[in-house]
């Protein structure tokens, strides 16, 4: 680990302000389970930190007038995964309570884990398969951004180096009859080597498949079978064996969710 | 005298001193488990600075230049090492463990890099990030070679050589030692044989992963010129000899002591550059130095397993008695190794249990690459060759037409009487392994199981023999000692150099003497290892603790019983023959409920000596050394190299998710015959713990290189190591005891039969669930689902994975294997040695 600046700004504003005036290397600290294991092995080396630890209202869930769940960014897994929630959104807390380990968890916030952007991580395939919307805070105020426009096509965030992440909006509790999220990972505290993602609109609306952790981002399948999805997301055939057997775990995890969704 | 209080019924009927066999809580648990162990990182001295050490980030490279000019301006600094430095001026080492002439181990890299991670220079600062900030304004000038994975592409004849440096006595390239064994014929057992099963086999190499890291801190008096290291390491001696002989100071000078040892399992039982090196800065500096490695450096310049490819085969009569063995093995060693080619030749030779093939050829070629230096690590090659041979009996009795627990059934170890010597050279003391066998295959449902198939779900059995202790073939030593000393005060101290790692010495070693001395339990205390106070002995490694240190503390503690009992018998004017000895005194025999207290007795000795008996040698010490009756390696390849031998019957269900190829294991059975166990506690968590070891090299751990050497998964996060959630209830595990009759207390090894059988009995699971044999470590999900549909895709039952597997580059099948490379030049008849001698 290299020497930084610690700062604690009391409020959101505050923080971007913060960023703007350590410049580019500033970095924003959440819950830090990805940051410092990179600043120990010094792979990071951000001049400053800028912690939201004490940015109050930019943790906590709530439902907003339009029946929106809004998520803050610094909302812990853990915090998430107790959320007293209804609907689709009780798949949201079952994915914050299933990843990576206890100690990750308490100490992990959605928002990090979608700003640091790792393929692997299940709350991108959440987010995108949800199309959830990223609330983002910058000098001149708040931008809304669909999953699409926050993740940049070839990995990682669009986000200015003086923006935060300030919520996630996730659809209302009517806006899907059904969610279901599947991942497979070796081990249990591991990282996904593939997740699927289906969610069923309300009517004739149709199930919508989102396919995580085998592209840089997730992608949204306009396919409907478990063949045809595996096919779209990694080719027909071929390629290394990694690809080889995420396409087959695609395949299983898409029929997997596609059955559990059409059960219900 | 006052009235006798009133003792509980329970206490009074208590029989007196049988601690050995009960399961005593473990003394060393409380500290472990409230967190104020003090391990190596906790160690601070007064005005203690830090080193880091820069390691090479390619594989394979000449070395133009190591500029440190830069990094002696950096703030904090205090001093800069490289390579260049020290040549002339510290000796090299590795000749004592390997036999060799001279060493062939350096602190630093010299003239070429010969893996990822080696020491090319070293920072002491005032602070660990100021040595690290230095490292950073050292300039290297490399030149890169092209890097040797594969130790089969590494012995090609027209391989460059990885090890320039020395010239190897029985080398040739980068084959840097040989490994024959022959016994009986061979080549008529082939001839005779009604099956013969050949496959190639292929092993990975797996980490000793321990929890604490490696690392010392090195204190130099600069009055008094002696040397104190604290180390993290399984052998205090081994590494005190080694200092003192790479530094050219005399042995007295140099003290190790150890803090409390988050494990080893073999990674630690060498000497490394990290502590050759913080002595070096702290002699320089006149202050003591820290020097703890990181995760990743452990991983890549710690030992680790090393990994073998065996063409074998396994001959057989028609009634599946194993009448023959033979195999090429090429034995992956790294870059260098101190203990890697002993490896070969222990675990080949013990690895032959519990069967006694009569006929038996072996060609070894052990082989660096420009990887992690191999080692020890928990099975010590037996792991490695059960994978082999217990994979081949399952494919011989499939060929025979016979079940695989009828195979080894009738082939396993069971002689009318012990001591039984095999054509190996094994003498075998005791063995339940016949009945170990049948246990864990009950256990585990083998018959109800194998009438009435799931699909999916598999059994496999695998058995092996582990090794208690070892004489070494290039280390014709297997002692170890303990002091004791009774105090003034009535307690009892332990010394022993044999680092205490998970052993639970403290423990262990205190049931024997509270056994054999009367002493409460709780009155014992084991002195941790210090060179300058503990009497020499080898080490933790090699299962040794229970059956050679406790062998060394019993006669201690009867040495000690004697004296007791002659003052005694003195004070008491009695004869010692009619004393007895517990409850913390000696009493006349029938009256335990008076006596002299031992604190009395002991003070007697050390401060009213006119008190003792006529001629009587004051104070209350007794040493014993205890070197077992082994031989060594006879010029075939045979021997009784170990003490006595524990063994391994285990029988694995396995269930693989066809959709995702996961494999877990979801039913265990252990049956072990591990002697007179001391505390079936201890034994019970060892063997959970060498299962543990054995599952991850069977379903995850691997070192993964690229193709220029670089070790990609050198962090916990990448390194597959099994966690909590892939161990099954381990409530299967069976003791039939067969008491050692070497060992006087009838002890045997414990550490690592849980190990040896685990990546066999999965393999062999994995094979009865799905047809797909594996012929390769470790079985990852994305291999067993890759090896299903490919199988699927062709229709086959049976499926070998990677052989069958269209991306195949090896051999696929005998007429394809190589020739065993062997020397042209050694002069030497191998076949007819014994005409010849």
């Amino acid at each position: 680990m290299k020497a930084f600046t610690y700062l604690t700004p009391g409020s959101a504003e505050e923080a971007v302000g913060l960023l703007g005036q350590h410049g580019p290397q500033a970095q924003v600290i959440a819950g830090g389970q990805s940051l410092l294991l990179a600043m120990k092995t010094r792979t990071a080396r951000p001049s400053a930190l800028v912690s939201l630890a004490g940015v109050d209202d930019l943790a906590g869930v709530r439902l907003a007038a339009s029946g929106e769940l809004v998520v803050g960014a610094t909302t812990t897994y853990a915090a998430l995964s107790r959320a007293p929630l209804t609907g689709w959104h009780t798949e949201i807390a079952a994915v914050a309570g299933n990843l990576a380990d206890r100690p990750v968890r308490t100490m992990g916030t959605i928002g990090g884990a979608l700003c640091d952007a790792g393929p692997r991580y299940d709350m991108l395939t959440l987010v995108t398969g949800t199309g959830a919307r990223l609330e983002v805070l910058g000098p001149s105020g708040v931008r809304t951004l669909s999953p699409g426009e926050f993740f940049a096509p070839g990995g990682g965030t669009t986000l200015a180096a003086d923006e935060i992440l300030a919520a996630i909006r996730f659809p209302a509790a009517d806006a899907f009859t059904r969610v279901v999220f599947a991942k497979f990972r070796q081990r249990t505290f591991d990282a996904a080597l593939a997740s699927v993602l289906c969610a069923a609109r309300p009517g004739n609306g149709g199930v919508q498949i989102t396919v995580g952790a085998v592209r840089p981002v997730p992608v949204v399948a306009t396919a409907a079978d478990p063949e045809a999805v595996a096919a779209e997301v990694l080719d027909a055939a071929g390629g290394p064996p990694l690809v080889q057997y995420q396409r087959e775990l695609v395949r299983t995890l898409t029929a997997q969710t596609l059955s559990t969704v059409n059960g219900s | 005298m006052t009235q006798t209080p009133h003792r509980p019924a329970e206490h009074t009927t208590r029989p007196r001193g049988r601690l050995v066999g009960q399961s005593v809580p473990r003394k060393e648990d409380l500290a472990l488990l409230t967190g104020t162990a003090r391990f190596i990182d906790d160690i601070k001295l007064p005005g203690m600075v830090y080193a880091k050490i820069l390691r090479s980030e390619v594989a394979h490279a000449r070395i133009r230049s190591v500029e440190v000019a830069a990094a002696r301006k950096m703030p904090g600094v205090l001093d800069v090492l490289c390579g260049a430095d020290l040549v002339g001026k510290v000796k090299p080492w590795g000749d004592m463990m390997q036999d060799l002439l001279v060493g062939d181990h350096t602190p630093f890299a010299v003239d070429k890099v010969l893996y990822e991670g080696q020491e090319l220079a070293a920072v002491a600062a005032q602070t660990k990030y100021q040595a690290l900030d230095a490292l950073e304004a050292i300039e290297l000038d490399l030149e890169e070679l092209p890097a040797y994975v594969d130790p089969e592409e590494a012995i090609k004849p027209d391989a460059a050589l990885i090890q320039e440096g020395i010239t190897y006595e029985f080398g040739d390239g980068n084959i840097f030692d040989r490994y024959k064994l022959r016994v009986g014929d061979i080549e008529a057992a082939e001839a005779e044989a009604a099956a013969v099963v050949r496959q190639r086999f292929s092993t990975n190499r797996q980490a000793g992963a321990a929890l604490d890291p490696h690392g010392c801190v090195a204190s130099f008096d600069s009055f008094t010129r002696e040397l104190t290291v604290y180390s993290s390491t399984q052998s205090i001696y081994m590494v005190r000899d080694v200092l003192a002989d790479v530094l050219q100071i005399p042995r007295n000078k140099v003290r190790v002591i150890v803090p409390e040892v988050g494990a080893g399992f073999g990674s630690k039982a060498q000497i490394f550059p990290y502590e050759v090196i913080a002595s070096i800065f702290s002699m320089r500096l006149g202050r003591p130095v820290h020097l703890v490695l990181g995760r990743k450096e452990i991983f890549q310049s710690g030992t680790a397993r090393n990994s073998q490819i065996r063409y074998a085969e396994l001959m057989c009569d028609r009634d599946g008695h194993i009448t023959g063995y033979r195999d090429y093995t090429v034995h992956n060693c790294g870059a260098m190794s101190v203990w890697g080619n002993q490896v070969l030749h222990i675990g080949t030779n013990v690895g032959m249990l519990p069967y006694a093939i009569p006929n038996i050829r072996v060609d070894g070629n052990i082989v660096h690459t420009n990887t992690a230096p191999g080692g020890a690590l928990r099975g010590f090659g037996i792991p490695q060759f059960i994978w082999v041979k217990e994979q081949l009996v399952d494919m011989a009795a499939a060929e025979l037409g016979l079940d695989p627990l009828e195979m080894r059934a009738r082939n396993v170890i069971r002689p009318e009487s012990f001591p039984f010597r095999t054509p190996m050279g094994q003498v075998i003391d005791s063995t339940t392994v016949y009945d170990c066998l049948h246990k864990s295959a009950a256990a585990i449902g083998w018959t109800e199981t194998k009438a009435n198939p799931v699909p999916y779900e598999g059994l496999g059995l695998a058995v092996s023999m582990k090794y208690t202790s070892c004489r070494h073939p290039s280390f014709d030593t297997d002692l170890s000692a303990v002091r004791l000393r009774l105090e003034t005060d009535g307690t009892v101290t332990i010394y022993s150099s044999d680092v205490t790692h998970g052993q639970a010495h403290a423990t262990m070693l205190a049931q024997i003497v509270a056994d054999g001395l009367g002493v409460g339990f709780e009155k014992i205390t084991l002195a941790r290892p210090d060179s300058v106070t503990s009497p020499f002995g080898l080490g933790t490694y090699a299962s040794r603790g229970a059956a050679v240190l406790g062998t060394a503390c019993r006669l201690a503690t009867e040495r000690l019983r004697e004296k007791v009992l002659a003052i005694a018998a003195h004070v008491l004017e009695a004869n010692a023959d009619d004393l007895d000895i517990g409850d913390d005194r000696v009493f006349v025999k029938g009256l335990p409920d008076s006596g002299l207290y031992l604190e009395i007795l002991a003070s007697l000795a050390a401060y009213r000596t006119h008190q003792l008996p006529p001629g009587f040698e004051p104070t209350m010490e007794a040493i014993a050394t205890y070197d077992t009756p082994t031989e060594r390696e006879g010029p075939d390849g045979t021997g009784n190299l170990s003490v006595t031998y524990s063994a391994a019957a285990h029988a694995a269900r396995v269930r693989v998710d066809p959709g995702t190829g996961l494999i877990r294991v979801v039913d265990y059975a252990m049956a072990h015959d591990t002697g007179v166990v001391i505390n079936p506690l201890v034994v019970e968590g060892q063997h959970q713990g060498g299962f543990l070891m054995g599952l991850g090299m069977v379903l995850g751990e691997d070192y993964v290189y690229d193709d220029e050497g670089h070790l990609t998964n050198a962090s916990f996060k990448d390194y597959l190591a099994p966690t909590s959630t892939d161990v099954p209830e381990l409530t299967k595990i069976y003791e039939l005891p067969a008491p050692s009759l070497t060992i006087p207390g009838g002890q045997k090894g414990a550490g690592e039969s849980g190990t040896g059988p685990v990546p066999a009995a999965v393999g062999n699971a994995v094979f009865d669930a799905t047809g797909v044999r594996f012929t390769s470590l470790p079985i990852t999900p994305q291999q067993m689902l890759l090896a299903l549909r490919e199988k699927d895709r062709r229709g086959l039952a049976t499926f070998r994975y990677p052989d069958d597997m269209p991306g195949f580059t090896g051999p696929r099948e005998p007429q394809d294997w190589p020739e065993p490379l062997l020397p042209d030049d050694m002069g030497f008849d191998w076949d007819n040695f014994e005409d010849e001698l």
